[in-house]
């Protein structure tokens, strides 16, 4: 995660009471996001072209007058209107609980009622652009959207036999095992905290695995980092000038979208990326 | 054994007790950062007769450390004066009297925000806005609708207005000579404090030196002609509100103060004849002692500046008057009838400070405007504290405690630097121009917050002791179709009226603000000629120009 998050802190209409604006903008830049902050009396459009030039992430709207049900859903309406539907807009403000309903399905995605924590507010904004930003811009070499580890891929000649150590040994649990026919490979996971564990064995002697096996005998096959978009990472390091051994995403297991690079670009190491789709069975919320 | 060995030997044994058993934290510091000892005793208070004559002297005598009336509340209580406006005129002039019928002894009115930045209620930028966070009032029939039955020389009608104060003042003026009410016998407030709105509360229109004149003119005119308007309530309620400390409140205030007086005697105003009608707005916040402390040094500061500083001889100069409010932003959005509790506290930490006049918030206004019930609590509360409590017998009741007069000077000590720190930046336009005030202030809002967020800082039924959310409690709605009705009401008038009257006094009008004349009658007879305040604010934008802040 080499980028910031660009959050665009906004005052619509003409109140003037900035506190809570400028406390969020600060506490927000103190978890390392980048804050722009408008100063008072925007209009809708004001603040809509603001974050489309600013290229940012998140629009938070601050309104203490009440005029918030007329003001915030015009937000969300305009940035339809330009497309823009991927900033994440949340609000906060001297907003009664009954409005907040209408205000989720006007588009604003989170409503920050008084003596919400600003930590609260910083891994909100976190999770959901997370989950939004698929096309985080290429700079300085790092691949966007890195999310975490998804898994560690060990080859093994024989699940059944290296399964013990993992279970028996470490006290693993498997929790999913599947034979990915035309790998000629069989795969079980064992979830480890956020990541998990991939045994793989052959399934036939043409197999990539039973390729590996023969040259590098057992162990540590391959990484795989999750990202939010396979697509745009792959452009990256295509960009980059990465060997890439899929030029194009592909299915993996599970309905998850993966590619891998080559172990040339990685120093030795096998990479994959990897992307939970909706179909994907763990979905995409962790 | 001396007392002074005596307190000594008192304090090393109570030393070697918390060695035992600790106290609740190593360090007590106030908001200020003022250190709060364990006890205070006579030796941090007065010391002889001489030195209380010289600190506190008798109540309604200088320097009026114990109040500027000789017998304060044990005459006339303090005025209850709750803000109120919201939606229509027709409404706000309902609950003003529901108000005045339940006892209450002076208006407030809240405007809306077009209404306090200068546009009519048919502007596009008042979408959403109109009716909202107070009145609308867009011209004289607006005016004429909000004081239906209020007789004018009986109420005093306070007004939340700033940059376009003299046009409300204006609209109250010729309301009050067609109840033929004479003006020599109106009497109330506007707030008039532009240098707070930079600082503070963001309903500016022009830059700071129009503006200055603006107020200038007022001062001027009310001075001849409406002797008994207070023409400025200086705030320090917005700049605490926007999260400063008790010390700052009352520095910037006062410092803002010394602003409007250089800026009067330098227009050639005599100082005491503006001086008695300049009034003080200050919060009452949660630290109880602290701030009746705050409100007794700022009294005492406020006379020497007077004397000392511009030699004001009339007494009345030198009294600071001042409203206080309870603070909002102490309000809980969660358990909301501990609002109450904490208003309360505030009320009386403002009489026991010697206020002259008071409105307590509604329970309910972390959420919302107040509904009548909750207004009617919320004045209540005074009532009790005023008939009941025995707070108002006697006069400062806390004068003497050792604890109150040692802040009462520690919180004096810590103002005066501040003041002499914006001397030094050229005063207080100059400190707001900088943005040095609010810098100070925002540093002040983001160390509360993460006191609070670490909980350091115990906001009862927010980081600690909460329950399960409760049910919303019924809340006030504003009509979302007021701004429609404004805006053909607004068309109406703007057919009906007669042309050529309205044309000459909106040429006058521009004409004077490019000369040097005071503005106030021609904005009288803009409003006579039925201009309404967007007209008159656009023709004094063209002029003037508008206020563009740095973002900080």
């Amino acid at each position: 995660m080499g980028h910031p998050i660009r959050v665009l802190v906004a005052k619509p209409g003409l109140d003037g009471h900035d506190r809570g604006a400028l406390v969020i903008a600060q506490g927000l830049r103190d978890q390392g996001m980048e804050v722009i902050y408008t100063g008072l009396r925007q209009t809708p459009a004001q603040i809509v072209s603001t974050a489309l030039q600013e290229d940012v992430a998140c629009i938070g709207l601050s309104s203490l007058s009440g005029a918030h049900m007329q003001l915030f859903p015009e937000v969300a309406r305009l940035l339809k209107e330009q497309g823009a539907e991927d900033i994440l807009l949340v609000g906060g403000g001297v907003i009664p609980e009954s409005d907040i309903p209408d205000l989720i399905d006007a588009g604003i995605t989170g409503i920050f009622t008084p003596g919400t924590r600003i930590e609260d507010v910083a891994r909100f904004i976190r999770e959901h652009v997370r989950e939004s930003d698929a096309k985080l811009s290429a700079v300085d070499g790092i691949l966007p959207g890195i999310l975490g580890i998804d898994h560690i891929g060990i080859a093994v000649a024989d699940v059944s036999s290296a399964l013990l150590f993992y279970t028996r040994g470490l006290g693993l649990v498997t929790s999913h095992e599947e034979i990915v026919a035309d790998q000629g490979v069989r795969t079980v996971f064992l979830p480890v905290g956020e990541t998990h564990i991939e045994l793989l064995e052959p399934t036939s002697d043409e197999s990539p695995i039973a390729r590996f096996l023969a040259k590098h005998g057992p162990g540590l096959h391959h990484i795989a980092y999750r990202v939010a978009s396979v697509e745009a990472a792959l452009e990256h390091a295509r960009e980059l000038g990465y060997r890439l051994i899929d030029e194009k995403p592909r299915l993996g297991g599970r309905g998850k979208l993966i590619a891998f690079l080559h172990p040339k670009s990685s120093g030795g190491v096998l990479t994959e990326l990897c992307q939970h789709t909706d179909e994907s069975e763990e979905g995409g919320s962790s | 054994m001396s007392f002074e060995e005596k307190l000594n030997d008192w304090q090393r044994r109570t030393a070697a007790a918390t060695d035992k058993r600790p106290e609740r934290k190593s360090e007590f510091l106030n908001h200020s950062d003022i250190p709060i000892q364990r006890l205070y005793t006579s030796q941090d208070s007065v010391q002889s007769e001489e030195d209380y004559l010289q600190r506190l002297g008798f109540p309604g005598e200088y320097p009026y450390t114990r109040g500027i009336q000789p017998t304060m509340y044990r005459t006339r209580y303090w005025t209850m004066r709750q803000y109120a406006g919201f939606g229509s005129a027709e409404e706000t002039n309902t609950r003003f009297r529901y108000l005045l019928e339940q006892g209450q002894t002076g208006l407030s009115t809240a405007f809306d925000l077009p209404t306090q930045i200068g546009y009519d209620a048919d502007h596009p930028m008042s979408v959403g806005e109109v009716g909202k966070v107070g009145v609308s009032i867009s011209s004289i029939v607006d005016m004429d609708t909000l004081l239906n039955q209020i007789p004018l020389d009986r109420v005093s009608t306070s007004m939340t207005i700033n940059a376009p104060a003299s046009v409300l003042l204006a609209m109250y003026l010729v309301v009050a000579e067609r109840q033929g009410v004479p003006w020599q016998k109106v009497s109330g407030t506007i707030q008039n404090d532009i240098l707070k709105e930079y600082v503070a509360r963001g309903t500016y229109i022009f830059p700071p030196k129009p503006s200055m004149r603006l107020i200038t003119d007022i001062f001027d005119f009310c001075a001849r002609e409406v002797p008994n308007w207070n023409t400025i309530s200086i705030s320090g309620y917005h700049i605490r509100e926007a999260g400063s400390t008790a010390v700052q409140e009352v520095a910037f205030t006062l410092a803002n103060a010394i602003a409007y007086v250089e800026a009067a005697t330098k227009a050639g105003l005599q100082i005491d004849n503006f001086a008695p009608r300049l009034s003080f707005f200050f919060n009452a916040h949660n630290d109880f002692f602290e701030e009746i402390a705050k409100f007794r040094a700022a009294r005492r500061m406020w006379a020497k500046i007077m004397k000392e500083r511009f030699g004001a001889k009339n007494p009345r100069s030198l009294q600071l008057r001042f409203h206080t409010q309870t603070a909002g932003s102490t309000l809980t959005a969660q358990q909301p009838d501990n609002n109450v509790v904490r208003v309360t506290v505030q009320a009386m930490a403002a009489v026991l400070g010697g206020t002259q006049s008071l409105h307590t918030n509604s329970r309910d206004e972390a959420l919302a405007l107040p509904t009548e019930a909750s207004a009617r609590l919320a004045l209540r509360t005074q009532q009790i504290l005023a008939h009941e409590s025995g707070l108002t017998d006697t006069i400062d009741p806390l004068g003497g405690s050792y604890y109150v007069e040692a802040l009462t000077d520690a919180l004096e000590a810590k103002a005066w630097q501040y003041i002499e720190y914006i001397d030094g930046l050229g005063g207080a336009v100059e400190a707001i121009t900088e943005g040095y005030m609010q810098q100070e202030i925002h540093r002040a809002a983001y160390d509360t917050q993460q006191a609070i967020e670490r909980g350091q800082q115990v906001v009862v039924g927010v980081n600690q002791f909460t329950t399960a959310r409760e049910p919303e409690p019924e809340l006030l709605r504003v009509d979302p179709q007021l701004g429609r009705k404004q805006t053909e009401s607004l068309a109406k008038l703007r057919s009906e009226r007669p042309v050529e009257p309205h044309r000459r006094a909106l040429a006058k009008l521009k004409e004077t603000a490019e000369g040097t004349g005071n503005l106030m009658p021609v904005v009288i007879d803009a409003v006579r000629a039925y201009a309404t305040i967007g007209e008159i604010c656009d023709v004094l934008r063209d002029v003037f120009g508008e206020y563009r802040p740095s973002v900080f």
